[in-house]
């Protein structure tokens, strides 16, 4: 809220600059965003509804430095006629303190005088019209909202009194709400006027033919004052001030004020108060006790008596002074104020944090049992720091992108999973929660792409949110990578070329290699909506779908724009991280290494030949790889040769030449039968 | 042929060898088995036996000579032959090296496994709570029941179903209270969301909370905590500055101001502190008491303080950096510098 210096200064006026008063209303937690043409910008916390006034900040002011705050004295302004209006309170629950007053023959020609404009423009309000510029001035100084309706457009009588189900208002704002059973409503004894406490009616507020008006000046509940303003989703000062709290002693200062500046302004006649206050429904003076043993547990220091009491009483606190500590009775327009510890905060905020000590935490030393999950919380694992490191050593950037992504992207990206959309969202581009990673590297990519990039290499660690099954919503942590464009930087010394295939599988199988999980992994051709169908595998551990890996289909790549191909993985974390290390004996005998080249069908995957090699050299076969597949001169149309090198083993014994030899025959012979596949011979 | 003359062209030979085949020639020519020194030898047996021991004394002499030019002169041809091969040899070391690339780690994934790091030295557990939160644990448990105005204070992303995303990692010390028993010291780091874009508000930052529930957890210990966490995360002096502040779930609340880390808190034309010689970095307090009794803390005996930060923001103070966007641009240019 704004603050004019001037304002301020007729209440509280010691001989500081502004500057000054900025640096001290921060220090007391009243943060100051700007002082410039006298004008204090100030941060109200939520709960300091008393601060935003005037006299409020003034009172801040003046208990910092001990001083008095300057006494305004608002005299009570006699009846000039005698008209009354039947004001009927249904609940004092709603309304605890209710005042009106008519005031007639309001000159409809008045003009809002110059000092007033300036201050409610400094303090960031428009001016409307004389009589709603003299409340709102009022509102602003005092801190009391109140409402001006036009005497001739009330019908009988008002009733402060909760609305029924289906009740239908058009607002100062030009909106129209159907309210529930449970608003608090001014009405007269055939229409709605208002929404207590939030916004006027457009049909009885004020206008430049108004000569005669009621004046509303009330105390409503900020739970109530809360509940309307966001059930209705509207926005006032007078319900920013009621919904943190007014001080519900001052209405009837308040419309006096307002009544002696009409009068001043617009002349008019007042007529007497209708005061319609139930003293006991409103609250009663809350007491708080504070012990000074509570105080120093909080704190850390025993605070001497006599700098709480000075504090205290600079805040104009009433409290009687016990043996062990306070009793305070909180004043009325301290609605923060009901546990010791709040009056901890007020000692603490005047007494200067900077002086409290400063003391080492203490504590036993405890391991916590390394269990993966406590309740509904996962332990952070370090062992994400070692994914991060390969893959950044093998030339990936980390990045980060929003948990929020474009619908459609995200569709296109994985169309078998439903995914999240906001009710409210930012921007269509972050409508719907990521369901996997590969929207935020997709747009990384692109924006890389745009700025002269062409060797691109990204991962993600991050949460992805899906359905486990119809109710359960799952978050689970995947590592997700896209590579693109060139192998290398283009250089002198190392032939570049574009990523394939294999670079990005590569790269998956070294973090695969990272948990030894590698042997025990298959990659099993699959189609994907998102994936190029000749180019793309799901990674399985065991059974387990653990992740996925391609190129990303042909068809995508056109609609967003790239010309290269671009090739994606992503993988389960919490499904990898479950996997438990398997660890194989060492055999100290010798290898053996028989190398085999075969000539076999183009079509036939390496992984089946392997198995089959596997199946035939049996127990003895420690591994297989493959050292060199070749097509073209010398090998017929739709054969490849492929070449493999088998280790073989034993785990007890020196192997014998008879031994390899047989196994080596096994092999060939298995491979012939299943595949047709020949020697290949030289 | 004389002893003498043959050690002259012995000398002059090996001498003139370019070579070491050359000089391997030489070797053969005079010390070989049909060198010319042999053939000498073979004469010794027709001297008168009075001369031969002479004879063959020179004959040795000669012999230990030519071996020595030999020797010395294989030495020099093979200096000249490794100085030749090292000449040839000899590479612009000024052209760059092969670059198989190197990629880079998040600054912001940096921050978090600092704290992380220093937060786990201190004997604190890092937990992860979800990013979907209900009601419950964003607000109404961190003593935010419906429609209290301190909601407004941030904008929350809803989904249909009345489940949100979390608009801080406060909820997952509700969670800690529920499931651990005091005394507790914890960290939670993650992301969180509100709706807000501008030039210092993305929609999605991250966030450390840290919950200290013990006897001794006073203003007093906290001050001391984030005094220790600042310097060790900023790995310099760091002055602070605590203000009076309000968060609905903490009493007292206060905010924590360092020293500007760019301009040394000079305050002279600066952009990060904009000459205030001060930077926001962090909000907390002593739990509210609320807080507590919801989560069934016994809070006669114990009483607790939280922390949170914006990691983005302490990441962006400690590297300089002035558009938070940038932290999510992914621009690898960017990235790379990390």
């Amino acid at each position: 809220m704004h603050y004019s210096e001037s304002w301020l200064r007729e209440w509280v006026n010691p001989d500081l600059t502004l500057k000054e008063f900025s640096k001290l209303l921060t220090k007391i937690g009243l943060e100051v965003e700007g002082y410039e043409n006298h004008i204090l910008d100030i941060a109200i916390p939520p709960n300091r509804g008393d601060c935003l006034s005037m006299q409020g900040i003034a009172r801040e002011i003046a208990a910092v430095l001990h001083i008095p705050l300057k006494k305004h004295i608002i005299p009570s302004h006699p009846a000039a006629i005698e008209d009354v209006l039947p004001i009927h309170v249904r609940s004092h629950k709603q309304a605890p303190c209710y005042i009106g007053r008519i005031i007639r023959n309001i000159n409809r020609h008045a003009v809002t005088p110059a000092w007033l404009q300036e201050r409610l423009e400094a303090c960031g309000l428009n001016c409307i019209h004389p009589i709603v510029d003299i409340v709102n001035y009022v509102m602003l100084e005092l801190g009391q909202p109140m409402h001006a309706f036009d005497l001739n457009s009330i019908h009988r009588e008002i009733q402060v009194r909760l609305s029924k189900s289906g009740e239908v208002i058009i607002l100062l704002d030009g909106s129209q709400k159907t309210l529930d059973n449970q608003t608090t409503v001014i009405a007269d004894a055939t229409k709605l006027l208002a929404i207590a406490g939030v916004m006027g009616g457009a049909d009885s507020g004020v206008t430049s033919q108004t000569t005669d008006i009621v004046l509303e000046s009330a105390y409503f509940p900020p739970a109530d004052i809360a509940r309307a303003r966001q059930q209705y989703r509207l926005q006032s000062e007078s319900a920013t001030r009621f919904e943190r709290g007014v001080d519900p002693t001052i209405q009837q200062v308040a419309i006096e004020r307002v009544t002696t500046l009409i009068v001043e302004i617009a002349q008019g006649e007042p007529g007497p108060l209708i005061n319609r206050t139930h003293k006991t429904a409103i609250t009663r003076k809350k007491q708080v006790t504070l012990t000074q043993k509570h105080l120093e547990k909080v704190t850390g220091i025993c605070f001497k008596n006599k700098d709480v009491d000075s504090i205290f009483k600079s805040l104009h606190f009433e409290y009687q002074s016990m043996r062990h500590g306070w009793r305070v009775t909180i004043p009325p327009y301290r609605f923060d104020l009901s546990l010791p510890e709040d009056l901890i905060e007020e000692i603490i905020r005047f007494y200067g944090l900077d002086q409290l000590p400063v003391q080492v935490l203490k504590g036993v030393l405890t391991v916590i049992p390394n269990t993966a999950s406590i309740g509904t919380m996962s332990r952070a694992t370090g062992d994400w720091h070692i994914l991060r490191q390969l893959l950044s050593d093998q030339g990936y950037s980390e990045i980060i992108s929003y948990s929020f992504v474009e619908k459609t992207l995200q569709l296109a990206l994985n169309p078998n999973q439903t995914s999240f959309e906001l009710s409210n969202p930012m921007t269509a581009e972050m409508s719907v929660m990521r369901t996997n990673l590969w929207p935020g590297l997709i747009q990384s990519l692109l924006y890389n792409l745009n700025r002269q990039q062409n060797h691109i290499c990204l991962f993600e660690i991050g949460t992805v949110f899906f359905n486990e099954d119809r109710s359960s919503l799952a978050e689970h942590p995947r590592l997700a990578g896209l590579i693109a464009g060139s192998c290398f930087e283009e250089q002198w010394g190392l032939q570049t070329r574009d990523v394939d295939f294999y670079d990005i599988k590569g790269h998956v199988e070294a973090l695969l290699r990272h948990y030894n999980v590698l042997d025990q992994c298959s990659f099993i051709a699959e189609t994907h909506a998102a994936l190029h169908p000749g180019q793309a595998a799901g990674i399985y551990y065991l059974n387990q779908l653990i992740g996925k890996v391609g190129a990303l289909h042909p068809a995508l790549l056109l609609d967003l724009k790239v010309t290269d191909p671009v090739f994606v993985f992503e993988l389960d974390l919490k499904l990898l991280q479950a996997i438990p290390i398997k660890l194989s004996a060492i055999s100290s005998f010798p290898t053996i290494r028989r190398d085999l080249a075969i000539l076999i069908r183009e079509t036939v995957p390496t992984k089946e030949i392997q198995d089959t090699i596997q199946l035939a050299a049996g127990d003895l076969l420690k591994s297989v790889f493959v050292f060199d597949v070749y097509q073209g001169t010398g090998v017929p149309v739709g054969q490849k040769s492929i070449a493999f090198a088998l280790i073989l083993q034993h785990g007890a014994r020196t192997l014998v030449d008879a031994e390899v030899a047989s196994t080596m025959e096994r092999t060939v012979a298995l491979l012939e039968k299943t595949f047709g596949a020949t020697l290949r011979n030289g | 042929m004389q002893l003498e003359t043959l050690l002259q062209q012995a000398e002059h030979a090996i001498k003139s060898t370019t070579s070491i085949q050359d000089l391997e020639q030489c070797r053969v020519e005079y010390l070989g088995k049909k060198g010319s020194l042999t053939e000498i030898i073979k004469t010794i047996g027709q001297l008168p036996p009075d001369e031969r021991k002479l004879a063959g004394q020179n004959i040795n002499l000669a012999k230990e000579n030519i071996e020595q030019w030999i020797k010395e002169k294989s030495i020099l041809l093979k200096n000249n032959q490794l100085k030749q091969q090292l000449e040839k040899e000899t590479i612009d070391i000024t052209l760059p090296g092969r670059d198989t690339g190197c990629g880079s780690i998040h600054p912001v994934t940096q921050s978090i496994e600092d704290l992380q790091r220093i937060f786990e030295q201190m004997g604190f557990i890092s937990l992860e709570g979800p990013e979907i939160e209900d009601d419950e644990h964003n607000f109404t448990r961190l003593n935010t029941p419906p429609f209290h105005p301190a909601r407004a204070m941030q904008d929350t992303f809803y989904f249909p179903n009345g489940l949100l995303l979390r608009t801080q990692t406060s909820a997952v010390q509700i969670r800690a209270m529920k499931y651990m028993q005091p005394p507790l010291r914890m960290i939670s780091i993650g992301r969180v969301y509100r709706r807000d874009f501008d030039l210092t508000h993305t929609p999605m930052f991250h966030q450390i909370e840290v919950l200290v529930i013990d006897e001794d957890a006073t203003l007093a210990t906290l001050k001391h905590l984030l005094t220790q966490v600042l310097q060790a995360f900023f790995a310099r002096e760091v002055t602070i500055q605590f203000r009076p502040s309000y968060f609905p779930f903490t009493e007292p609340s206060l905010e924590v101001d360092i020293g500007c880390i760019a301009c040394n808190g000079r305050g002279t034309v600066c952009r990060v502190c904009k000459q205030t010689g001060f930077v926001e970095v962090l909000g907390c307090g002593m739990v509210h008491p609320h807080v507590l009794k919801m989560a069934d803390v016994d809070t006669k005996r114990y009483r607790g303080f939280a922390v949170g930060a914006g990691i983005d923001r302490l990441t962006m103070l400690k590297y300089g950096i002035l558009d938070l966007r940038s932290l999510f641009e992914n621009d690898v240019r960017f990235l790379k510098q990390f």
